[in-house]
Order: C-alpha cells, then sequence, then structure tokens
C-alpha cells in the first residue's frame, strides 16, 4: 500500500519537477522521464538542484555547504522538530553489543535515503511535512562474521544514488544496487572479505558510470586497497591497492624483513573526492599495522596515512602526499580531502584541504600533490614539534632512519612501551566530515580535543592471525576528552575560531551562507553563526549524535535531518575519557527539523 | 510477525542498555547454546550474555587492539576460584570489569574498598552476575576454554551453531595449516 502510494507520488513529483525544471532550464537537455534518474551530468551540477543532497559529501569537493537560506541566522532559534523516524540495526554481533548511526541522509525530490550501521537502507517520503517509510532493504549482512573484525563498531554512513538504483555497502563485504521505486534488490557484488580482516563502512562514491569503494580492516592486518565497480556491467574495474607489491614503486619503504607490507594497513574507510576538471580521485589512506610497534615495520610505510591522487579511469596513483611516515600512534590519514579553489600569489590555487588525525590541518596542491601549508587544529599536539616549513613533514623527520622516533619521550616505542600522546590515536579528527564555506573561504573542522595512553606490545610475524587484532598493542584512556568546532581561514591558512565543547565532535559539520550545523555525543544538535561560531540553536535529541546533519527541500520548504544513535568506537573504546557518556543509552532515530 | 518480534527484540536491548560500554550482552543475533546435555549451558550462556565476548571473543584467546590487550583465557594459569574472583571483582588498574554487584563497596575486593582502589578502580560490567552465575561462567572456561590451544573449526561451529560464515576461516586454516597466516594481500 505505502509502496504503490509512494511510487504513485515519485511519478508525480518527476511531472512537476521536470515542468519547473525546464521553465528554469535546470534540467535543460534531460528527457522527462529521467528526471528522477541519477547520472553523471546531475552528480556534477549539484549547485542547479539545490533542495537535494545528492552526494554523500554534498558535492564532489566534498564542501558539505548548502546554500539554501530559508532557515539562516536571523531565524534558527526558531528552528523545531518537524517530526522524527525511528529506524533499526541497534542489534550486536561480534565483539560488538550495539550498532549505531553514523550516516549522512540523501536527499533526493522529497525523499530520503539513509542507513542504519548495519547496513539496512530506508527510502522515505518528507512530503507533506512528515516521514513516511516507502520501503526497507534489509541485505541480512552476516553480524556475528562482520562484527568480529570490524574494529570501530557496526557503522555504515550511508548511500549513493546512480540511474533509478541505490547504491549501498554492507559491513559484510558487499556493494548492493537497490531498486529506487521498489525496493528490491537488483543485484550484489562482494567487494570486501571479511575473512582477510575486511570490512566496509563507507558510503560509495559514484564517478561516471563507477561506484568507488574503500575499505577498513587496518587493525586486523589486511592490504588496503580502493576498487571501482562498473554500475553497468557489475565488473571491477581497477582495484589499487594502498601498499604497494615488491617491485612496485614506494615497495623500498617497507624495509623489514617480516614481509610487513603484506598485512601493512593502509585502509580506506572514508569516502574520498573527485575532481572532474582531471579525473581525479582523491581519497585518504589509514594507518599502517600494526598500529603502534613502528620498529616491525621499518621504512615511510608507503602509502598508508597519505592522501592519494588516482587516475579515475585506470586507478593509477598520479600522486601522493604522506602526513605521518613511519607512523606510530595510529595516526590515519582517511579523511576527506575537501578541494578548494583560492585566488594565489600566481593564479588561482587549487588545494585539497585535510584534517589529519595526527591534529595538524594540510593545504596540498591538488595538481603536483606539493605542500602548500598546514598548521595544527587542536589545542595540544605533543608528538612533534611542527612541521617543516618547505615539505610539510613533520620536523624531526629523518628520512635516513628507518625507524622514525619524532619526539622520542613521548613516541610509542620498543623503548616506550607505556607513554601518552597527544592527540590521542582517534586523533584530532576521525571520520566525521569537515563542511567549507565557499563565500567565507571558512572550513569548519569537527575536532576531538584529546590524549591518550598508549601500551606497546611488540609484534613477531607468529602474532599475525586471520582475524585477530594485529595492532602491537593498544590504547588506555586516563584522561578527559574535550571537544570543539574549529574554523580555518583557507585564505590564510590560520585558525579563524574555536568553540569548544564538552565533548569530543563525533558527527560532524554542514555549512549554509550563514550557519554552521553539528552535534554532540551527549544528545546536542546545535547551530552556530558561520563568523563567530557563537551559538544560536540548540536542540537536545536525548540520544548520542554519532553523524552529521545535511539539509534538503521538499515543496520549497528546508530541513535540516540528522541520525542520532551513539554507537562507533567512542562507544566501547574510548568512553572511559567521557563517564558521563556511558549514559547515553543506544539508539537509532531520524530527527528532521523546520522552521 | 517479522515486524513484531524486531520490536520486542528492540524494546529489550533499549531495556536492558550498556551502563558501561560494551559490557553489554550481545546475544541478541548469534545462538550460544551447548549440546544440552553439556553441564556447562548455563556458563557459556553467561559468557556471552555479560560481554566476556566483547574483549576474550568467543574463543577466548582475547588479543591486543583498541582496548588493550585482554588476557587469554586459553593460556589463562588461574584455578576456579581465582577466575571466580576475577570476574567478581575485575582486575585493579585494566579494563577487566567487576560482575558483582557492591563489589568495593559492600563486599570487599582484594582487601579494597573503592577508596583504597581508587584510580585503579576497575570498571563495572555492563551487567551484574549472582554468584552462580559467575561458577557457571568460571566452569564453562575450565570446561572449553582453558588449556585448549588455538581455536578450531569444530569449537567454532559448536560456539555459534549458527548459519554465519564467523568460522569458516578456521576450516580453511585446517584444510591448509601451511597457510595459516592472515592476509596475504592478493588482489582478488
Amino acid at each position: 500500500m505505502e509502496r504503490s502510494s509512494g511510487y504513485t507520488r515519485i511519478l508525480m513529483r518527476t511531472c512537476l519537477l521536470a515542468v519547473a525544471g525546464a521553465a528554469a532550464s535546470v534540467m535543460g537537455g534531460l528527457p522527462v522521464s529521467a528526471a528522477d534518474e541519477v547520472n553523471q551530468e546531475r552528480l556534477l551540477n549539484v549547485d542547479k538542484e539545490p533542495g537535494n543532497w545528492l552526494h554523500h559529501h554534498q558535492n564532489y569537493s566534498a564542501h558539505r555547504f548548502s546554500t539554501l537560506k530559508e532557515v539562516n541566522r536571523d531565524n534558527v532559534k526558531n528552528l523545531k522538530v518537524a517530526w522524527t523516524m525511528h529506524l533499526g540495526g541497534i542489534e550486536g554481533g561480534g565483539i560488538w553489543s550495539h550498532g549505531g548511526l553514523e550516516g549522512t541522509p540523501i536527499a533526493e525530490n522529497g525523499f530520503l535515503y539513509v542507513t542504519d550501521g548495519w547496513g539496512s537502507v530506508y527510502k522515505i517520503d518528507a512530503h507533506g511535512g512528515r516521514g513516511a517509510l516507502v520501503w526497507k532493504m534489509d541485505p541480512k549482512t552476516d553480524r556475528d562474521w562482520a562484527g568480529a573484525v570490524a574494529c570501530c563498531g557496526v557503522d555504515n554512513r550511508g548511500v549513493a544514488l546512480w540511474g533509478d538504483l541505490v547504491i549501498s555497502h554492507t559491513l559484510d563485504g558487499r556493494l548492493i544496487a537497490t531498486n529506487k521505486q521498489t525496493g528490491q534488490v537488483a543485484w550484489q557484488r562482494t567487494v570486501a572479505d571479511p575473512d582477510k580482516g575486511e570490512v566496509i563502512t563507507g558510503a560509495p562514491l559514484i564517478v561516471k558510470n563507477m561506484a568507488i569503494t574503500g575499505v577498513a580492516g587496518a587493525e586486523y592486518g589486511i592490504r588496503g586497497w580502493i576498487a571501482a565497480t562498473d554500475l553497468a556491467t557489475q565488473k571491477e574495474v581497477w582495484r589499487t591497492h594502498t601498499i604497494p607489491a615488491k617491485g612496485e614503486p614506494g615497495s623500498d619503504t617497507w624495509k623489514d624483513s617480516n614481509n610487513a607490507a603484506a598485512a601493512g594497513g593502509g585502509s580506506t574507510w572514508v569516502t574520498g573526492t573527485y575532481d572532474p576538471a582531471t579525473d581525479t580521485i582523491i581519497w585518504g589512506t589509514g594507518n599502517p599495522g600494526p598500529d603502534w610497534d613502528n620498529a616491525y615495520r621499518p621504512g615511510d610505510n608507503l602509502y598508508t596515512d597519505s592522501s592519494l591522487a588516482l587516475d579515475a579511469t585506470t586507478g593509477k596513483i598520479k600522486w601522493h602526499y604522506q602526513h605521518t611516515p613511519n607512523d606510530p600512534y595510529d595516526y590515519d590519514s582517511v579523511a576527506e580531502n575537501v578541494l578548494v579553489d583560492i585566488p594565489g600569489p600566481s593564479g588561482p590555487r587549487k588545494l585539497a584541504l585535510e584534517a589529519d588525525r595526527n591534529g595538524f590541518a594540510y593545504a596540498i596542491d591538488r595538481t603536483t600533490g606539493k605542500f602548500i601549508w598546514g598548521l595544527p587544529f587542536v589545542k595540544k599536539v605533543t608528538w612533534t614539534k611542527g612541521l617543516d616549513a618547505e615539505t610539510g613533514k613533520p620536523i624531526e623527520y629523518d628520512p635516513n632512519k628507518p625507524v622514525q622516533t619524532y619526539v622520542a619521550s613521548v613516541t610509542p616505542s620498543r623503548t616506550n612501551m607505556e607513554t601518552d600522546i597527544c592527540p590521542g590515536n582517534m586523533g584530532g579528527k576521525n571520520w566525521p566530515p569537515t563542511a567549507y564555506n565557499p563565500d567565507l573561504k571558512l572550513w569548519y573542522i569537527p575536532v576531538i580535543e584529546s590524549c591518550n595512553r598508549i601500551k606497546v606490545e611488540v609484534a613477531t610475524p607468529e602474532k599475525l592471525k586471520p582475524r585477530e587484532f594485529w595492532t602491537g598493542g593498544g590504547p588506555s584512556q586516563p584522561f578527559t576528552i574535550t571537544g570543539s568546532v574549529t574554523a580555518i581561514d583557507v585564505t590564510t591558512g590560520k585558525i579563524a575560531g574555536k568553540l569548544e565543547t564538552p565533548f569530543p565532535n563525533l558527527g560532524g559539520m554542514l555549512a549554509t551562507p550563514d550557519l554552521v550545523f553539528t552535534g554532540q555525543p551527549s544528545g546536542e544538535v546545535m547551530a552556530l553563526d558561520a563568523k563567530s561560531l557563537q551559538k544560536l540553536w540548540e536542540f537536545n535529541t536525548g540520544g548520542g549524535v554519532n553523524a552529521p546533519p545535511m539539509t534538503f527541500t521538499v515543496d520549497g520548504k528546508q530541513y535540516v535531518a540528522i541520525l542520532v544513535g551513539l554507537g562507533g568506537a567512542w562507544d566501547k573504546w574510548f568512553i572511559d575519557s567521557t563517564p558521563e557518556l556511558k549514559k547515553i543509552q543506544p539508539g537509532s532515530m531520524l530527527y528532521v527539523f523546520s522552521l | 510477525m517479522m515486524i513484531f518480534s524486531k520490536l520486542v527484540a528492540g524494546v529489550l536491548l533499549v531495556s536492558v542498555a550498556a551502563l558501561n560500554f560494551s559490557m553489554l550482552a550481545s546475544a541478541y543475533g548469534q545462538s550460544a547454546q551447548a549440546p544440552a546435555s553439556d553441564p556447562t549451558n548455563a556458563g557459556k550462556a553467561v559468557f556471552s550474555r555479560a560481554n566476556c565476548v566483547g574483549c576474550h571473543k568467543w574463543h577466548g584467546n582475547g588479543g591486543g587492539g583498541y582496548g588493550g590487550d585482554a588476557l587469554s583465557l586459553r593460556k589463562t594459569e588461574m584455578s576456579r576460584d581465582q577466575i571466580i574472583e576475577t570476574v567478581g571483582c575485575g582486575r585493579p588498574g585494566t579494563g577487566m570489569p567487576f560482575f558483582t554487584r557492591g563489589a568495593y563497596d559492600e563486599v570487599k575486593c582484594h582487601g579494597m574498598n573503592r577508596q583504597d582502589a581508587g584510580a585503579q578502580m576497575p570498571p563495572e560490567g555492563g551487567t551484574f552476575l549472582r554468584p552462580k552465575d559467575i561458577e557457571a561462567v568460571a566452569d564453562y572456561v575450565i570446561a572449553h576454554i582453558k588449556g585448549a590451544g588455538e581455536p578450531t573449526y569444530a569449537e567454532c561451529v559448536t560456539f555459534f551453531s549458527s548459519t554465519s560464515r564467523v568460522c569458516d576461516v578456521y576450516k580453511a586454516q585446517e584444510q591448509k595449516p601451511d597457510q595459516a597466516n592472515a592476509s596475504t594481500g592478493k588482489s582478488q
């Protein structure tokens, strides 16, 4: 019943949109029947349909910026709950007692597409000021299989749209295409293998006719990769390993005799970005393994902890920029690279911005992969005294040293077996996404202001076992951890503002012309002034915010949506640093706000 | 019917939700029943319900990782009484929680109360266990885990008795013992 009414509405909306679109030459050239089909043209031109949110990161550049301004600085104080919807997916599995919500909703023509932690996809009709479930696709994820090798929670960060399909991932390694109208699975393909410790938590990135998939598992001895699947033929187009095979360029940065590279990590679990001008995918890579025993893997360990630029057509690596060579801290660089163009001394500068777990924000020239600027965005960094102004490498970095020690007194090593590091190993910023306001040239980072304690355990080849942790030690949480929203002026590479928060930011950011939205794991969703970061509005959801906000319109009215349900790594491994959050109950709920 | 049973499960989960991160029973969605004749069935249920599996894993070998190193129960040399004390009182200065209601308050543990333990105070389990439950889980650990060597396929399917692929890796290892190490990283 619901399904057919949803379908009718889709058809109706299609006609309306097509008519309106043609009048405003928004959809010019597209046949009327294709208005609800997502193609590369629409994905490249999301600015022409500001009421929709078609990409995981809003656009190919990961700006997470909406031009919608019905909700603005003057009236945001009147924002209130329009409707909510309870979702599922909090069941446990493997080492996890419950799931959580980390996804970004996708919005198209008044319909939302969201996921829960186990990868169920919900299509929700948001017309008429309320939400109605159109369908739910439950992929029946193998919970014990996948949950036992998910280091950091029962997580799924959302879907993508292509053609008449909803494209999603499951924790147990599948890429699934679901018919947008019916909710029936059109096809699925196994991309990652939990038997090797591989799981998938990120949303797919659609580039041309391909779904790009990243993988998690650097705590379980995987060798990371990024894979492209042709959505028309369902065949793999390319798979680029983030750790070179023997003899390939970069393989000489693994100087051990343990064959550490074969289990060297370099996972890719955060959705990357795409620069159509150069047909380049830019994607971050994670930590080397074992995480904390870097003497097991002497050398720089390319391409871990790097930003990688790949030819989108072939998957070939065009350039790389490594942030923490021979990382002994678990300072992933998986974060999204935000693509920004700003005026420079000799013409426009094409930048890739990345807020690294190591506590530094970087601007890289995305044409050449060369360092432009970098600065700490957290209050406390102890592992290095700073970045080299020319190269951006930590100043203690010595390319001739097989095992880096950085500030040796705090760095985990075989001679410093228990030590405190700042930022802690969850990093200054983890997966929660940044947002960028292109008018103000301000970049908003969701920050974890932290230190924690690392205990090193010497790794040996016999300890490497399938589906078992491969970390060379572990963290503990003797210190209270807080957070902030930190704004960086991209034209100067300087901090423009910092709003400190009682808890780490585990959700991420949304920017609109004069506002910034974010949340706290203690339950609050808030709107800040885009320039001053002054808090203008707040609502307590009564759950833990562990996902980023987004915004869209239905019938011309603006809504702000956010998934609420604390899960992920924090809830299990890091909760002792935020004891108050032990009160937060597992939950699974979509909140939608409007004026 | 399907929707109804999911709803019930959801309500149950919320109503017993964890006070302390992962210490909640993770039994939902995984069957943990041993053959009915096994006298340690009750202890096996506690092993899942009290979320021992969250850190020690189903096989009890523990391992490093983000929670630090949960000790291997397979390699433990602890006696039944020592296991009972450790479950009840936790391990001071580590992440091993205590599962006895009132431990370090009415019930002194290792000769200490909460004040004596101070910063060494272990975390509180997500569920409290009665003395009978603690004895049962200790009996299960001694009968099925302590001294058991490396986990096997047979043990795994006995533990899960489900259709999950969680045990496949052990089957593969037994078939190809020389390739027992983790992922070779070969392209698929």
